[in-house]
């Protein structure tokens, strides 16, 4: 199987990566990386950001809503699992609280009265597992279609897919168009977001680059901040 | 954060209404001096946001006159200086004092012309502060979730530092990403390939040239 093959390539890449501190980034594929960041971002000019203004100009709020909702609500074996394998029993309790009270009283997810009840999300993935485990994130690489990752985050991207099991009981065009669905109401909700961004930044790929390193950063450690020695980089050095 | 309106019901203010929210944002503007003095820095955050939301809910000024006001807020709790510093970190010290005061210059106007393209785009967001944290070494980081109608909530955390005898924000981290972080790796990389952080002062200097917002 395809992807089977991919995460036997990026686990083997896994093992040779060098470790990096958290605000560091580590970017050996530099040259590479900007191609195919290129190239995503071309196909985000001319197809995807279109398709998303489209939708937000079509689509009522309240529906971009319970659509970014649902898609939330389906990926709940992902975020179980990886509380799970977290050891956060606690989390992985309030996931699944969450997952049957909002497919009940929730019309399938697609609302989120959990959210009312002081049920907050707990939004775990693979990629974070592995970080809790301490497998350092790797060298930073830009996949196609899919944009920013890393080594780590790669393979954890694949065994997710793994674990989201809804696509394997529906035929191939359902996945496919529920996919479409999720990436274009996805994007229409940051359109603002990445038009500033790309007008404000001095190179938009370095900015994505780090931005990225730095959030799976904070989530890894769950918005815990950074540790003291890189506190220090950034606050404390002297500069005067 | 309970004196906004209903986000239901969307710039329909009554007139007494309006007059006893201009009172309201009278006070608070009073207020606000003695507040920093009491060294609160979620305090210090609570006033920035609270009087930002005020200006950019109102209909009866144009969005250059919000932007206006905005900077002013912003202005009076920010400290650029330390940020401008620490986004340049060790190449601080290539810079002669001038030079440092240009950059700082630049930079805030970069900011400026940024951040305050975005006060055409609110949407009744509102900021709930989540919490504080003192960190070690003296700052103070008081965390925040702007919470949006449509969804997905942000997370804003501000780093505050003491100085001059009141805190004053070093540093804004949207979602674990740190401002002053992601603008020094640019930054650092200008320098690095067009030749010194002096040439980096035109570089800003350019950007803000045709980065003018769009008048209004």
């Amino acid at each position: 199987m395809k992807a089977r093959s991919i995460a036997g390539l990026l686990f083997a890449l896994l093992t040779f990566a060098t470790p990096i501190g958290a605000v560091e980034v580590y970017d050996p594929l530099e040259t590479v990386n900007r191609g195919v960041f290129w190239f995503n971002d071309t196909l985000d000019v001319y197809v995807l950001e279109p398709a998303a203004k489209g939708w937000r100009f079509v689509v009522p709020k309240p529906v971009q809503k319970s659509i970014d909702n649902f898609f939330r609500h389906i990926r709940f074996p992902v975020k179980l699992a990886n509380n799970l394998l977290q050891g956060k029993p606690r989390e992985a309790g309030i996931v699944s609280a969450r997952f049957c009270i909002n497919t009940m009283i929730g019309f399938f997810g697609t609302l989120d009265p959990a959210e009312q009840m002081g049920l907050s999300e707990y939004y775990e993935d693979f990629g974070q597992t592995l970080g809790v485990w301490g497998v350092p994130h790797g060298p930073y690489l830009v996949l196609p279609l899919i944009g920013p990752s890393s080594v780590r985050d790669g393979c954890g991207y694949v065994v997710d897919s793994f674990i989201i099991v809804y696509p394997l009981y529906l035929p191939r065009f359902y996945t496919l168009g529920s996919r479409a669905i999720d990436t274009v109401n996805y994007r229409a909700q940051y359109i603002d977001e990445i038009h500033n961004l790309k007008e404000s930044t001095f190179d938009y790929y370095i900015t994505v680059r780090d931005g990225y390193v730095q959030r799976r950063h904070a989530l890894v450690h769950d918005g815990a901040g950074l540790s003291e020695e890189e506190q220090h980089e950034l606050y404390y050095g002297d500069y005067d | 954060m309970e004196t906004m309106t209903d986000p239901r019901r969307p710039n329909r203010i009554s007139r007494p209404r309006r007059t006893a929210a201009a009172a309201a944002f009278a006070l608070l503007a009073a207020a606000t001096s003695v507040s920093a003095a009491e060294g609160e820095p979620s305090k210090v955050i609570r006033l920035t946001t609270d009087a930002a939301t005020q200006v950019l809910q109102r209909t009866d000024i144009s969005a250059d006159e919000k932007r206006k006001q905005i900077e002013d807020i912003v202005k009076q709790y920010f400290d650029f200086q330390t940020l401008a510093r620490l986004t340049l970190a060790r190449h601080w010290k290539e810079l002669s004092p001038e030079q440092q005061a240009q950059f700082t210059r630049e930079f805030e106007r970069h900011l400026s012309i940024t951040y305050g393209k975005n006060v055409e785009s609110y949407n009744n967001e509102k900021v709930v502060i989540t919490g504080e944290r003192q960190e070690n070494g003296g700052d103070s980081t008081v965390k925040t979730r702007i919470a949006r109608p449509q969804g997905n909530d942000i997370l804003v955390d501000y780093r505050l530092r003491m100085g001059d005898g009141r805190w004053q924000v070093i540093d804004v981290i949207i979602e674990g990403v740190s401002l002053v972080a992601n603008y020094r790796s640019q930054f650092q990389d200008i320098i690095s390939r067009q030749g010194g952080a002096v040439r980096l002062i035109d570089v800003l200097r350019e950007k803000n040239a045709r980065g003018e917002p769009i008048k209004s």
